[in-house]
Order: C-alpha cells, then structure tokens, then sequence
C-alpha cells in the first residue's frame, strides 16, 4: 500500500531514504535505473510522491548527503537521476492515467494548492476519497509556480506535475481565498468531512532597517512572484541582495537576466555558511555576480524616496549557535556604502505578523506571535477536530520536500481519521536506518566526477533534451549506489528482482564465525544454540557466504554451486 | 593436428556489466566461452572453478567490480583471495596459473566486455589445450586437480581464506595482530601440507598402502609422509588398515 509512510516502524531504511522527509525509495528507483527501466523508477516515485520532475530540479536532496557512498568517493548524483527519469518520461510523453475511482463517500477540502497540499490531495485521491483544492492565485503550485524562477524550475514542469494529480480525480479550484470565500465553517457546511490547511507563508521577512520603504527594495518573495506573473520590475544598473539563501541566489540571477549590470550578494557569514545549494552559488558566481561576505546591513539610503546607497557593518564570527552555523558579531564603526539602485532583502519568508489573517484564531499559537499553526509533528492535527495543517504555515520556510512530507503524514492521518482509527498507531518516527558498513578498512578514492550529470545552461530557457547519452550516463551514475539499504528495498517490490537466499544447514555449522566476519552486511548471527542465522531483512543474496563456509553448510536457494557449475559447462557438450 | 576449440568459462559480476553488453560480447573463433553471471564474483567458490578444470575447460576468467565499487561492499577482496589460493594449488598441481585470471572492471567505466574476453582467449591460445582437455589426459595433474579440489573443499584452507580480513586488520584472541606477509608466508605452507595430505587421502583412498609406498609415488622423504600421515590419525582422518609383514597399512576415513 502506498499510503503506509511512517507506518513502517520495523523496517529499516537505507540511509537516503530515511534521510527523505516523504522516505521516496531513492535505492529503488536508482537500482531501476542500474537496469534501464526509466519509467519504471518514475513510477516508483511516483508511489511515494507527486512531483519527481520538480524535486528533480530543486530539491536539496537530503539524501545525497546521506548517502553511504560518500565514504568511498562522492554520494551518488540522486537529484540528477530523478530528474533525468522525469524528463525521459516528459519526453517520451507521460500515458495518462486514469482517474482512481472513488471508494469513500467522505469529501476532504484542501485549503492552498502548493507542494503539501497537492500532496495531500494526490495521496487522498490514491486511497479513492474525493477531493477538492482551493487556491488563492490563479494558477496552483505555490511557492513552485510563483516563486521558483523560470531557469531553475519551468512553469510548463509545475504544470506537468499538476495535470498528473488531475488525472488521478483531484479537483482543484483556483482563485478563491481562504477566509474571504470559504472559511471553515461554510466548508462544514458543504459537507467537506476533513479539511487540510496548506496555505504557507508567502510573505518576505523584513530587514528592520531603517529605508526599508524607499523605492528600489523589493522584497524577495514579492520579486519573485512579480516576475513569474509576468510583470516587469524595474531593477536598474546595480542591484544589492541581501541574504546567502537559495532565493537570494535566484534573486541574484533573476535581477542579472533582467539587465543590472552590477549585482551583489551580501551576507552577514562566510561562504562555508551559506545555505544555499553548492552548485547554486557556483551558478551565481559564474553569471558574474560579486559577493560580499561579512556584511549586514545597517540601512537604506536614499534621495527623493529612492534607493541610493545601502550602508553596511562590517561582522566577525563569534560562537556556533543553534544551527550549528557560528554567528555573526558586528564589528562598531565599520560602517560602509555601497551605491547601488535597488536592494532585495532575501532574509527568509518569515511571516513577521499575520496581517492577512486567513486562518482562523482558533487554530493559531497564542504563544507565538507569527501565524504559526501548531500542530502534532507525527499526525498534523491541530486543535480542531478534524482539521489538519501542513506545510511552511506550520513549520516556517522550509523546502519542498519537507512540505510534500507533512502532505503524506496528514494524509494519513485523514484517512485514519476518516475510517475511524486511531491517529497514532504504530506511526513513530523512523529512528533506524540501515546497517552501515565500517568503512575505514577501504581505502578512499578520489572523486571521479566533478559535474556527473550537466546542469542547466545559462539562460531562461532551461535545458531539458537529454539524448541518449544521459540515459547511458544515468545509468553509469546509478551503478555507483552500493544498495546499502536491505534488499526488499529495491526492485522486490515491483516484482522484478529474483534475490537469491542462503540456506543454513543447522546439522553441518560448526558455528565458526566466519560467515559472521565475511558477511558485508552484519546479516549473519549465531542463535542461542551456536548455529549461524539469517536475518533474511540485511540479506542481498550475493551468496560470498556459501563461496566461504568451511563446512559447507550453507548452500544457495537459487545459484547453488551446483547451477553455477551447470551454467559453466552447458554447451560444451560432454 | 586436428584444430580443436578451446572451451573458455567466464564467470561475470552481475553487477560489473549491463544484460545487453553480455549479450553483445563476440566471441573469437578460436574459443567458446560459457558466460556465467553470479551475483558477485566473491560468490566464486574455488571448487567450482577447479571443478570446471576437471570437466576439462581450457580457461577461467572472472571479472569483478573493482575495489572499491563492489556492490556488496568487499566481495571482489574475496574473490581476490580465493583466486591467490587457487593459483598456489594450480602451481603446485603443475598446471599453469595463466589459465585462471580474476580481471577488475569497474561499473562505472565505459569497458567493452568483448575486449576483455578476446585477451584472456588470446592468453589461452598461447598455453593451448588444457592437459586435462587433451585426448589423452594426464592422469598426474588430474590426481593432482582433484587433491587440490578436495583440499579447497575442506576446513582449514576455507577458514583461513574467510579469516583473512579478521587476521590481518583486526586482532586475533590474544591482542596480536598478523602482518600481510605474514599470512601470505602462513598461507602458503597450508596450501602446500593441505595440498600434499589430500594427495595421500587419494593414494590411501584407492588401496591400503604404505608409507614408504606413498613416499616413492610422491616423491617425497618417508619421514615427512609419516609426519602427515599421524598428524591425520589424530584427527581421524586416516586408520590403519593392516599391518602387512612389518608395514603398517593406511587407509581412507570416509568422514560424512
């Protein structure tokens, strides 16, 4: 089943996988891709959740930094591949699916139609409830749509996505606003039986400087989405981004193909600090945007109520706080300029105050002062029966791929609600993840790939014709996944794998130990009598047990050493 | 001289190439080659390969991942090991070690798997026929062969290949740690004793016989025979039959 996330308490997971907040089955689908089965290992994706063209291209892949191979070398290029089987299967034209049909009867309404409430949707929709998604702006998406911008993510890929979810009987409504159109009760009313608030956070966080309201600052959210709806802002000739984030980057870029001739990028740490992706920056870099580290802003200044100059403190670094990152200190009188003409914050999208107050009071923190819904981490239930929340408005800015993994736990969660079981049942928290090897007894390797797999061009137009030789790539680049994970992991659960099992021959162990010490992945123990046991969760079949046991007692189901000689000698006649 | 083929088994990582490169690969005229794909070359057990020596194969290839791209971690060191015992038998056994070759791909290079089998074909062809392919089969080196199958097919030289890592990188019992040429000296003489007693196995297997007997057949001082031949006792591994005149009489245990 597929709906079964977080359910799974007594599996362990392979590290990439249990790294994902939606746990995608990355060593399923690379191990698909090992085999040249591209559509397959979209659809296991897809399984899991919606959107593998999108998280193809801007998810910041928790999984590669989990992964076990970087002990080797470098971790597998898990983001490129799923992108390379988004796009095989774009190009090849997607079959469309047929609408699941409905096997409930209990309508669910989804308030905001970007990445956690899609998801919400898309997996409802799987398990056969009706469902319908309200969305404040013209087009759904989100953060996706309005505020990705076109070279690092294109509208027709969102679009892509979303015609998908369509097919599965997901309806969805645009342009209508939550708290002015529909509000909760009137969706009581409509006999909407659950209702999942996904609305986000779409507001910029403010410098809090003073000149923050001269012409010439845009803040990046509102940039962003001005942009992608398609009107023009005027950034004139030098541009000053404020921030070291991914959409400081974008930002950056966007402001450079819009004609500035000088941008800068100005942040408060150092590069190491930085929390946008590596490869972003080094975009950046390349486009010929200048940056500026240790600086912060002190204020705006301006002439005629338009932006001239930005004024900076010069900033050292002191201890790590919270998030591991040391913190800036300023340094007094180290006051500077720099004369620029516009100036976009990109500090976050921390909804300071919640001026539009959508939501309803009953369901906020009255702790906090931001319009932070609070929420059980595991379940997504808020104070209210039978409403759930998910998403930036519960957690703060955060990516995508978190989001599309509160979609799943809430989805759960409705489903259960909706049939009458209990919330929390067996629904911890993943904790284990899979025996990894002790690695120090392999010697390191240098890095083989610098840049595995291309990265989009330079330009608004994305690069999206992969030829052949991606796939030949893609699959080179899948067999460097040493399929850490336990075996059921990968192609078993499509059927597609014929895994091949040792047997132990309890009468002839001796209890030597020795399969123990040879198994590459710990799945061999002995049992209270002293005899070698399998625990058939770690077991991959590669059957270096049977080749090494010096009593023969373990033999293969499969491949047994008589097969393999049987193999070996067929067709030689005699 | 009737041109014959030489009969070439080649066991492939299921992991080291792709189903569709396999299938592609040409074979030279000169050859068949059988190829096998097991799940890792470490699954390579060393009987099967002398097995495959005994049915009269004129070469073996394997070919593995290379370290360190084994998909289960370490397998190809054991396949590296099992191969290093093998070719010790095989010199013993007077067989040539060049027809037995373990080849390193790597999965993420671009290797042609054809090329690689017409260079271990082109190794082959310059031994020639297998001594044990031949019409005639020297009944020698098969004695020998299948000695050197019976003895990779018992504990001891298994133990120590299986031991290996945990000997030489980690402690044994008593805190000490065995140095690589250590264990490759310790390795060895095992394949030699392991080797020379499973010969006086087969001798004693086919009748009852002396030790002065076995040390003329195997060209060996008495002395050293005896040695191995008590050693054995004790383990249970060979009883005195009868004792003919004044010579003791040895014969086989059937120990399963």
């Amino acid at each position: 089943m597929a709906t079964t996330t977080n359910a799974r308490v007594t599996r362990k997971l392979p590290p990439c996988r249990a790294a994902c907040p939606a746990h995608v089955n990355v060593q399923g689908y690379v191990s698909l891709i090992q085999k040249g089965k591209f559509k397959e290992a979209v659809e296991l994706i897809r399984k899991e959740m919606p959107f593998p063209a999108i998280c193809g291209r801007v998810c910041f892949s928790p999984c590669e930094d989990a992964c076990a191979r970087i002990n080797l070398d470098q971790a597998v290029a898990i983001r490129a591949l799923k992108r390379i089987v988004a796009d095989i299967e774009q190009e090849q034209g997607r079959v469309k699916t047929e609408p699941i049909p409905k096997t409930h009867t209990e309508k669910v309404a989804i308030i905001g139609a970007g990445p956690a409430g899609l998801t919400t949707a898309y997996e409802l929709a799987k398990l056969g409830y009706p469902v319908t998604v309200f969305e404040r702006m013209p087009e759904p998406g989100g953060m996706m749509r309005y505020c990705i911008p076109d070279f690092r993510l294109e509208k027709f890929v969102v679009a892509n996505e979303i015609a998908y979810i369509k097919d599965t009987g997901v309806e969805i409504k645009t342009g209508v606003e939550f708290g002015k159109d529909i509000t909760l009760e009137t969706l009581w009313n409509e006999s909407y039986k659950a209702i999942f608030v996904a609305v986000g956070m779409q507001l910029s966080r403010k410098m809090n400087v003073p000149g923050e309201d001269l012409e010439g600052v845009f803040h990046v959210i509102e940039f962003l989405k001005a942009i992608s709806l398609g009107k023009r802002i005027d950034v004139s000739e030098r541009v000053a981004v404020i921030g070291g984030g991914n959409s400081a980057m974008d930002a950056a870029r966007t402001s450079k193909k819009l004609g500035a001739k000088e941008v800068m990028i100005l942040y408060r740490r150092t590069r190491n600090e930085m929390p946008a992706l590596p490869h972003e920056i080094e975009a950046a870099e390349r486009e010929g945007i200048t940056f500026h580290f240790l600086v912060a802003p002190k204020r705006v200044i301006g002439e005629n109520g338009k932006v001239t100059a930005i004024e900076c403190l010069r900033m050292r670094l002191g201890e790590p706080d919270k998030s591991g990152r040391r913190r800036p200190i300023p340094i007094s009188f180290s006051e500077h300029q720099y004369k620029v003409d516009s100036v976009i914050p990109a500090i976050g999208w921390w909804g300071g105050t919640p001026e539009k107050s959508c939501i309803p009071t009953k369901l906020l923190d009255e702790k906090a002062r931001g319009s932070i819904i609070p929420v059980d981490p595991v379940t997504m239930e808020t104070k209210i029966l039978g409403v759930y929340a998910g998403g930036d408005i519960v957690t703060g800015p955060s990516s995508i791929i978190e989001a599309i993994g509160a979609g799943k736990r809430a989805a759960v969660s409705i489903h259960r609600y909706l049939t009458g079981r209990d919330l929390k049942t067996g629904r911890e928290e993943i904790e284990e993840i899979t025996w990894v090897k002790d690695w120090k007894s392999l010697k390191k390797k240098q890095c083989r790939y610098e840049t595995p797999i291309e990265k989009p061009r330079l330009s608004f137009e994305e690069v999206t014709r992969f030829l052949e030789d991606a796939k030949r790539k893609a699959m080179f680049e899948a067999f460097r996944c040493i399929g850490c994970g336990s075996c059921a992991e990968c192609l078993a659960e499509i059927g597609l794998c014929e895994i091949d099992k040792p047997i132990i021959n309890d009468d002839l162990c001796t209890g030597c130990n020795i399969c123990a010490s040879i198994c590459p992945f710990g799945a061999i123990s002995k049992n209270e009598k002293g005899v070698a046991q399998i625990d058939e969760e770690l077991c991959k079949g590669c059957g270096i047990c049977a080749a090494h046991c010096p009593e023969n007692a373990i033999t293969m189901e499969r491949l047994t050493n008589e097969r393999i000689l049987n193999y070996a000698l067929a067709g030689f006649g005699g | 001289m009737s041109f014959e083929k030489l009969k070439i088994v080649c066991f492939v990582c299921n992991w080291a190439f792709g189903e569709q490169e396999l299938a592609t690969s040409s074979m030279r005229k000169v050859a068949d080659v059988n190829v096998v794909r097991v799940m890792c070359i470490g699954r390579i057990d060393p009987i099967i390969v002398l097995e495959t020596f005994i049915k009269g194969v004129d070469g073996v290839l394997l070919v593995g991942c290379a370290p360190p791209d084994c998909h289960f971690v370490e397998g190809n060191v054991y396949a590296e090991l099992t191969v290093n015992v093998l070719k010790r038998l095989f010199v013993l056994a007077s067989l040539e070690p060049e027809r037995l070759e373990l080849r390193w791909v790597s999965p993420i290079e671009e290797v042609e798997f054809a090329k690689i089998i017409e260079d271990f074909a082109g190794q082959i062809e310059k031994l020639g026929l297998s001594p044990l392919a031949r019409e005639k089969r020297d009944i020698n080196i098969l004695e020998n062969v299948l000695a050197a199958k019976n003895a990779v097919t018992d504990f001891r030289l298994r133990a120590l290949i299986g031991k290996e890592k945990e000997l030489t990188m980690g402690m044994n019992a008593y805190g000490e740690r065995i140095s690589r040429e250590e264990f490759n000296a310790l390795l060895d003489e095992v394949v030699k004793t392991e080797f020379i007693r499973h010969k006086i196995l087969l001798l004693a297997k086919k009748k009852p016989s002396s030790v002065k007997e076995m040390a003329k057949i195997l060209n060996m001082k008495p002395a050293i025979v005896l040695r191995h031949i008590l050693n054995m006792r004790r383990k249970g591994r060979i009883a005195l039959d009868s004792i003919e005149g004044r010579t003791p009489l040895y014969k086989d245990v059937e120990v399963y």
